[in-house]
Order: structure tokens, then C-alpha cells, then sequence
């Protein structure tokens, strides 16, 4: 069984609760997020991907981050961490970013 | 296209003269002490709104002393220092300065520094008479001292900083993606993000804040470039930043980094870092992109975003514009609607041909069509009204210039005065608002200089000690009647007599009524004071004033009681574009003569006419003489002279207070016309003032009083002189 | 992406010369006269940066703040706060109300439009 998760265009203070809660709701599955659409990534929205990122694997359960989208990627990398930092629980990203 | 900047600036001043203007209004409401906090508030933003403004254009003096008065504004908004009659005097004396020092700006003339300093001595007095602290009169500067030191710029530093957010800093909507955004654009960036705080996923506040970012930031940039980045967020972060070994290269080294990223070094060029950038760029090549670019103002887009394409974006903007802007009001350019006023003009003309058409038809009164055009006539009449009124606007704007002007005339006098003013709702064409503040203001400065006695007159007579003059404007049929009196000591006759005996204005024998001799003072040339004074004008008298009100169609009187005071009234039409006319014919043309100047009508009788030397005729008039002007003759419609008796009589009244009496052939009733100019169509014609189309869509011309009375003796007041002579021995028959 | 500011100021002039500046700058500019104007408009627009005065009739610049902190859809729109205070009290006072940062006046058209892109995302 599999779940999914399509993240919307902006996740900022006022999407957190909200994505907070489709994680919660969402956990002891297979999680699949789709990051096709996201244009714009803020602090708070990282740090539940990132906490979620840790539940899936405490849970043992994979958590997979499809298409994103380069916004995504830019705004992941200007704060530090990295698409693979999501899924894989590297903390460390690289220093070099693009933007 | 116009320059923007300029029309900015225009609307500026526009805006003063309101902030002015609430700002005189609301003072006097302290003054008076009918203020509440929120006529204290409006106040207090007139100045403040002023000063922003100023800010803008670079005013500087304006600004700092919109500033000063700013701050002790302020100190009344929050209490600290009490509205007494002393502050609101200083403050005033301030507005009055204000508005000097925004006329100072419009005009790019010199500011009187000395007078700015002088309240501003003021304002610090009245601080410290309300035991409030000492006042800062700190102009306002850029807030950012130099830096401390923490970095130097011109050379290359490497700064350690450790940054934690608050949930607060998300809650005021910052974000830390674009502080770091921010901090790639002051050089090399290394971002290490610590999730150590980061809680259990269901432990989690999603409007918490968790993360530490630990930030290597090379660049040529000082600690204080630095925390202005985070300017907006210091106090909701905790914010560490620290100064890593610096960076000895020489100038030339260049430092190649393991991705191929390349550096070199530039001597220090602290004039020009910006071009020292462009050229380390160059170098740097692709890898260091839109990060390093210098703050571009005309592309502040996030990156990532199209080029802006201004010509849309405009366009955009002024529909938003359109569409968000739901004031009460709207501005118009004037030619608008005058050109709106003028085809409203065309309409009633047009309806009244028609109206005319339709009667000549035959067609009965009782027709549909009859009572159709009834309808449009009323709603033609609608309309009309409807356009003037967009051009009527209070006379309020006016008035509130007048306490100024009261309180500089007193000062000046060192009478004590008060002003009354009543009606400053009552509306008038903008024209003749514009056209009345100059005779008014005469007016007022002749109410009191001339007016009102001395303080120790006033109280010697059982007074008191403070005069009024009061100001008044009222609608009273179809015209807006102002009216300016005092409780001074009414007009001096004997003095007012003997002056016009003196200046040969009257023979020494005249016999005048009190009326007549309050009259004499509207004689161009007169002047009671012994010397004209400063207040009064030089050589400006009341016929200036006669002569601008007469201009506008209106009429001046004046009534004293000794000892009670006088008033003058000023009665004017409420617009300029319709006139109230008698129509009459002459040798077949019809003609409109302006009905504010006929003072009767009559049928002269042969017997009454005298003729005097060359083709003067005068009436004799009630023991007097008038001279008679024949308008077929100085027209040109023909050569003979009426015959008096055959005629209908116009005594008019013109320009100066000159009469005559108009002679022509039938009067066919009054009319409201609509005004055409004849310069502006045709050319100028002596003895007509403008023309208009009447129902039948004939043209008729208004007959320019003026001219017409002028023409019967080149100078009006020779004229008046002579009349009073005939009358003067008119009454030895 | 066009960046939208909403400006909120009571002075035409103070407007205008927001206007030309943000115009020139290529945002896309909606003004509004006072807080409750403000309001008004947000109810159909929906700003990238909200640039406010403080002093102004009906409704001032703190309340306009409080106003959109506490509406749920426009909560994470930054609010720059135009003020000629130096008067730390003030500022303050409008950071409590949520105000993100400040451009003091006599701001320049630069430091204008470089405060809107520090805020804006």
C-alpha cells in the first residue's frame, strides 16, 4: 500500500499546518510526495519534511520525493539541504548552491 | 511624456495646501478648545504627512521644521504636554511658517532662517513650560551609523554566522530562505542547516521553529552589511556573527576553488566597489550567477522570474488602479468640464430653439410632443444645474485663510481681534472663489486697520477691549451674498467728506446723503487713512475692490451706524457661465444687457432731456443728471440720435460707480442666458461683452455697461465729478 | 511572475511617488488611501508585499498590520512599514503588530525597492 502526497505551489507559514497534518495522518505507509508543482518552499514547511523524513524511517517505511520541481530544488539548496537530504537522512548538504 | 516626478511634486504642493488647511482649522479648534483627540491626530498627520512628502523633494528646511513641529505635536497626542493657550499660539505662529516655508519650496525662494530658528526657540520653551523633557530635536537621518568596525570593506573577509529563528520571525512573515537569498548577495555562501532541535513529527507545532543555520559567508562586505540583512529579524533571532581569520592575499592572487570556481584579487578600490565587483564576476564565470549581482532596481523580481515588462506591468497597474481606487471623490481636469459646461450651454439653446420651433408650428400646448419638450426643458434646467455645481466648491477654502491673515493684521495694529466666520459651506463657482479671496482679504485688512479703533479707544468708549469682524457667505436668491463687518467705529463721514472735497471728488457745497457719502469711499483714488498703510496696500483702495467684484458681475454696498460699525456686502452670481440679462431690441438687433447693472427702469419724458455740449444729452433724474447714452449710436445701428421720449431708459450702474442712463427701443422681459465668448469665436468688440444664441437661434450680444458708460466720459471720475456739480446746482434752481 | 505591492498611504503624493517608484521598478502597484481601504482591497487581491504608512484617518498602519496578521489567508504576507519615526517606540509598536520591516522615509526609490525584494519571496 501506498500513499501520496502532492505538495501545493506554495508551502509557506500558511501551508504548514496543513501539510503538518497529511503527514500525520499519512503515517505507517509508504509515502510518496510529489513535488511537481511546488514554486516556493519556506523554513517551516522544511522542517516537516524534514521531521517527517525522520518518522518514515524510524518507521522503517520509505519516503520517496518525485519530480520536483527546480523551485523546490533552488529553495532546498538556498536553505541548506538537498532533495536527497529529504529522503535519504543526510543532514549535510552541499556547500555550494546555485542561487 | 510629462516627467513624472514633476507631477508628483505638484500633487505635493496640492496636498500641502489641504494639510494646511486642515491643519489651520484644526488648530483654531484647540484654540477654542472644541478639539478632540482625534482633530489633534489630524493635526499632528498634516504635519507629519508634510514632512514625508518633503522628504521626497529633498526640502530640507521644510522637513526639519515639519520635524520640529512634529515632535512636540506628538508630545500633545500622548499627553505629555498640555494644549494651553500659549503652546497653540506657538503652534500657529508655526502653521503660518509651514505654509511660508512650502510657498518658500514652490517658489524655490530663500527661507528665513532666522525665523525658523526663532520658533524653534519658541518650541523648546514651551517644552520646558510643561516640565516635559527635554526636547529632541533630532533631524531625522539615516538610522545606520557608519559600521563599527567589525569588518573593513575593500577587502575580501570571511564571517562565521550562526542563526536561529524565533516563531515570531515567521509569524511577522520573515523567512529564512530569504535571508540567505539575501546573504548570497553579499559574496560566497556555505550553508550548514542543524536540525538537532527538530522535535517528533507528532510533537511537532508547525509554526514552531527548530532549525539553526550555520553560514560561512566570504565576501567583501563588514559585519555591519551583514546584520542589515537581518535588520528586520534581529530581535525575533538569536543571531550570532563572527569574524573568521581574515583573508591575506595580495592583489593579483587569484584563488581557485575545487569546483572550478576562480577568484582574484583587486587592490582595494574603496570609491568604486561596485565595478571592482563586475570585474571579479567576470572572472568568476558562470558559477557565481545572479547571487553576486549588485541590487539591480529595475529587476527586483525573485530570480527565477521573466524580465519585467514595464509597458504591461503599467498598464496592469492602472487598471488595478481603476479598479482599487473607491474614493468619495475624483479628480478632474477643469477643461473638462468646462467643456462639459459649455455643450450643457449648447443644450439649453438648442432646447429652447427647439421649444420655439415647435410653437411656431402651430402645434398645440396641450400636444404630446409640447409636454414631451416641457419635460426636457425641466430636465435640460437639471443638467445645467447639475454640471455647474461639479464646478461650485465651498467657500471654505477662502475663509481659512483669513484667521492668518486676522492675526498678522492685529499684530501689526496691535488691535485685539477676533474673527467670526459663518457659511463657509456655501458654494460658488471655482472661478468666482478664486476671484474673491483677493477683494476679501482687502476687506478684512481694511475691517480692521481702518475699522476698528485702537484697544484704548475701544475701552474708553465702554467696548470690548477685542473687536469682531465677522465673515459671512450666504446663498440669497440665485446669488451667493458675502458679507464682512466690524464693530468698530463706523465709517467717519465728515472725515470721508472732506477727503473727497480734498481730491476734488465732490464740490465743497454737495449736498449727500449718509449713504452717498459712505459711497464716496469706493471712488477710485480714495483713501481715508493720512497715510496708506502697509496693512491696507499701497495705493489699493475700495474702487479696486468695486472694480474686481463689478468684474464678476457682482455688486458692493456698504451700511455704518457711527460708533456701531459697518458691513459690506458683496453680491455675486454663483457662476460665470450663465448671466441674468434683460433682453432688448435696438433698431431691430436684439441685445442682452447684464441685469446686476440696471439699477431701474424708466420712460424719460422730453422735457427731462437737456443736451449738453457735443452729443452729450443728460436726464434729468430725481434733482440730479444722468448722462444718456444712445446704443443704436455707439453701436453703429444708426446714425440719428433717438428720440428720448420714443425710448425705454436703462439707469445702469458701472464700473466705479459711474451711471448712466441707456436708451433703447423696447425691453422684451428677462432671460438667463448662457455666455459665449466673442473674442474666442469672433474677435473683441468695443461695447459688447460677449455674445449668446437665443431660442430662436439668433445670435444677441451683452452689452459691455462698461465700455458703454466709459464711452460717455473718458474718465468716470470726472464724470462722476461733473454729475455731482449738475446735481450740486440742480439743487440751487 | 509579476511581484504585486499593495501600498497604503493617506498622502496622494506620498502615493504617487510609491507608485512611480514600484511601477519603474517593474512591480505590479495597487494603492489603497487608508487601513480600512486597504482591507477593502486585500478582500480581492492578494499582494506578494504590503507597504503601509502608519499615521493615517479611520484606520492606521498598526491596526492594518494587526488586521492582516490576523486574517488566515493573507497571515504570511510581509508588511513593510513606511515610517519617518527614528523613534524606536514606534517601530517597535509596529513589529509587535506583526509589521515585517520598515523602509524609513525619506526612503529612497532604491532602498524602496530593495527592502520589498529582501521580504518578498
Amino acid at each position: 500500500m501506498s500513499d501520496a502526497i502532492d505538495l501545493p505551489p506554495v508551502l509557506d507559514l500558511v501551508a504548514a499546518p496543513g501539510l503538518l497534518e497529511s503527514f500525520v495522518q499519512r503515517r505507517g505507509d509508504r509515502l510518496c510526495i510529489d513535488a511537481s508543482r511546488v514554486q516556493r518552499l519556506g523554513a517551516q514547511c522544511l522542517q516537516i519534511l524534514l521531521a517527517a523524513r525522520n518518522a518514515w524511517a524510524e518507521d522503517g517505511n520509505a519516503l520517496d520525493i518525485q519530480n520536483p520541481s527546480e523551485d523546490f530544488t533552488a529553495s532546498l539548496e538556498l536553505l541548506g539541504t538537498s532533495v536527497g537530504g529529504l529522503t535519504n537522512g543526510t543532514q549535510k548538504a552541499s556547500g555550494e548552491t546555485d542561487r | 511624456m510629462e516627467d513624472p516626478l514633476a507631477a508628483i511634486k505638484v500633487t505635493f504642493f496640492q496636498e500641502c495646501e489641504e494639510q494646511l488647511a486642515e491643519l489651520e482649522s484644526g488648530l483654531l479648534a484647540m484654540e477654542s478648545n472644541v478639539a478632540d483627540s482625534e482633530t489633534v491626530n489630524a493635526v499632528f498627520r498634516a504635519v507629519h504627512s508634510m514632512k514625508g512628502g518633503a522628504g521626497i523633494f529633498a526640502m530640507d528646511a521644510l522637513v526639519r521644521f515639519a520635524h520640529i513641529f512634529e515632535t512636540s505635536l506628538d508630545k500633545v497626542r500622548s499627553g505629555v504636554l498640555s494644549a494651553t493657550p500659549p503652546v497653540v499660539a506657538v503652534f500657529l505662529r508655526a502653521a503660518d511658517l509651514l505654509a511660508d516655508l512650502v510657498r518658500a519650496a514652490r517658489e524655490d525662494s530663500a527661507v528665513d532662517e532666522a525665523r525658523i530658528a526663532a520658533l524653534g526657540v519658541e518650541f523648546e520653551r514651551i517644552d520646558h513650560l510643561d516640565g516635559a523633557p527635554e526636547a529632541a530635536h533630532v533631524v531625522p537621518a539615516s538610522e545606520c551609523s557608519a559600521g563599527d568596525g567589525g569588518g573593513q570593506s575593500g577587502g575580501v573577509s570571511t564571517w562565521n554566522i550562526v542563526f536561529t529563528p524565533d516563531q515570531a520571525l515567521y509569524a511577522k512573515a520573515n523567512e529564512t530562505a530569504l535571508l540567505l537569498r539575501e546573504l548570497h548577495r553579499l559574496g560566497e555562501v556555505e550553508v550548514e542547516l542543524d536540525e538537532s532541535g527538530l522535535p517528533e513529527l507528532q510533537d511537532m507545532d508547525p509554526e514552531g521553529a527548530y532549525l539553526t543555520w550555520r553560514v560561512t559567508l566570504r565576501g567583501e562586505c563588514g559585519e555591519e552589511d551583514i546584520r542589515d540583512v537581518f535588520e528586520f529579524v534581529q530581535e525575533d533571532c538569536h543571531l550570532e556573527i563572527s569574524k573568521a581569520e581574515p583573508y591575506g592575499f595580495d592583489p593579483g592572487t587569484v584563488i581557485t576553488g575545487d569546483n572550478g570556481f576562480k577568484f582574484e584579487f583587486f587592490a582595494p578600490i574603496v570609491e568604486e566597489p561596485e565595478e571592482e565587483d563586475r570585474k571579479a564576476e567576470v572572472k568568476s564565470e558562470a558559477n557565481v550567477q545572479a547571487a553576486v549581482e549588485r541590487p539591480d532596481p529595475a529587476a527586483p523580481a525573485a530570480a527565477g522570474a521573466p524580465p519585467p515588462q514595464s509597458k504591461t506591468v503599467q498598464a496592469i497597474a492602472a487598471k488595478t488602479e481603476a479598479a482599487s481606487s473607491v474614493g468619495a471623490t475624483i479628480r478632474v481636469d477643469l477643461d473638462r468640464v468646462d467643456r462639459m459646461i459649455d455643450l450643457v450651454g449648447e443644450l439649453v439653446i438648442n432646447e429652447a430653439m427647439l421649444s420655439q420651433r415647435v410653437l411656431e408650428a402651430g402645434i398645440a400646448r396641450s400636444s404630446g410632443v409640447a409636454m414631451a419638450l416641457e419635460e426636457l426643458e425641466n430636465l435640460t434646467r437639471e443638467i445645467q444645474d447639475s454640471v455647474m455645481a461639479i464646478r461650485a466648491q465651498p467657500v471654505r477654502s477662502v475663509f481659512q485663510r483669513m484667521p492668518r491673515l486676522v492675526r498678522e493684521v492685529a499684530a501689526m495694529t496691535g488691535k485685539q481681534v477676533r474673527l467670526v466666520t459663518e457659511g463657509e459651506a456655501t458654494e460658488v463657482d471655482k472661478t468666482v472663489i478664486e476671484r474673491i479671496a483677493d477683494p476679501l482679504t482687502h476687506m478684512i485688512r481694511n475691517a480692521i486697520d481702518h475699522g476698528l479703533e485702537s484697544t484704548d479707544r475701544r475701552i474708553a468708549e465702554g467696548k470690548p477691549a477685542e473687536g469682531t469682524v465677522r465673515l459671512t457667505a450666504l446663498h440669497r436668491s440665485g446669488r451667493i451674498v458675502l458679507e464682512v463687518s466690524d464693530d468698530g467705529g463706523g465709517i467717519n463721514r465728515p472725515r470721508v467728506r472732506q477727503k473727497a472735497i480734498e481730491r476734488g471728488l465732490i464740490s465743497p457745497d454737495a449736498q449727500l446723503t449718509d449713504e452717498e457719502v459712505d459711497n464716496l469711499i469706493f471712488l477710485p483714488g480714495f483713501s481715508t487713512a493720512e497715510q496708506l498703510s502697509d496693512i491696507s496696500g499701497r495705493g489699493v483702495g475700495m474702487d479696486v475692490v468695486r472694480q474686481s467684484i463689478q468684474a464678476l458681475g457682482g455688486r458692493i454696498s456698504i451700511s455704518s451706524r457711527p460708533g456701531k460699525g459697518s458691513t459690506f456686502s458683496l453680491s455675486l452670481p454663483l457662476t460665470l457661465a450663465v448671466l441674468d440679462g434683460m433682453v432688448v431690441s435696438v433698431q431691430g438687433h436684439t441685445l442682452i444687457i447684464p441685469l446686476g447693472v440696471i439699477v431701474e427702469t424708466l420712460k424719460p419724458r422730453r422735457e427731462d432731456v437737456f443736451p449738453l455740449d457735443g452729443d452729450l444729452n443728460v436726464l434729468k433724474l430725481r434733482g440730479g443728471y444722468v448722462p444718456i447714452v444712445d446704443v443704436a449710436l455707439c453701436l453703429g445701428y444708426g446714425a440719428q440720435h433717438s428720440d428720448p421720449a420714443q425710448s425705454v431708459a436703462l439707469l445702469v450702474e458701472g464700473e466705479g460707480g459711474a451711471r448712466a442712463v441707456l436708451l433703447v427701443d423696447a425691453i422684451h422681459g428677462q432671460k438667463q442666458v448662457v455666455i459665449k465668448s466673442l473674442e474666442a469665436n469672433y474677435r473683441a468688440v468695443r461695447g459688447i461683452a460677449a455674445a449668446t444664441v437665443m431660442g430662436d437661434g439668433r445670435v444677441a450680444l451683452i452689452l459691455d455697461v462698461d465700455a458703454m458708460v466709459q464711452n460717455t466720459a473718458t474718465d468716470a471720475r470726472r464724470d462722476l465729478a461733473e454729475s455731482r456739480q449738475l446735481e450740486a446746482s440742480a439743487g440751487e434752481r | 511572475m509579476n511581484v504585486t505591492v499593495l501600498t497604503v498611504d493617506d498622502s496622494r503624493a506620498m502615493r504617487d511617488m510609491l507608485r512611480h517608484s514600484l511601477v519603474a521598478a517593474g512591480f505590479r502597484v495597487i494603492q489603497a488611501e487608508d487601513g480600512l481601504h486597504g482591507l477593502e482591497v486585500l478582500a480581492s487581491e492578494s499582494p506578494d508585499v504590503i507597504v503601509t504608512d502608519i499615521n493615517m484617518p479611520r484606520m492606521d498602519g498598526f491596526g492594518f498590520i494587526q488586521a492582516v496578521r490576523s486574517d488566515a489567508a493573507r497571515r504570511a504576507t510581509p508588511v513593510l512599514v513606511l515610517t519617518t519615526e527614528v523613534d524606536v517606540e514606534k517601530k517597535n509598536r509596529a513589529r509587535e503588530a506583526g509589521a515585517t520591516g520598515w523602509i524609513v522615509k525619506p526612503f529612497d526609490p532604491e532602498k524602496l525597492v530593495d527592502a520589498i525584494r529582501r521580504v518578498a519571496a
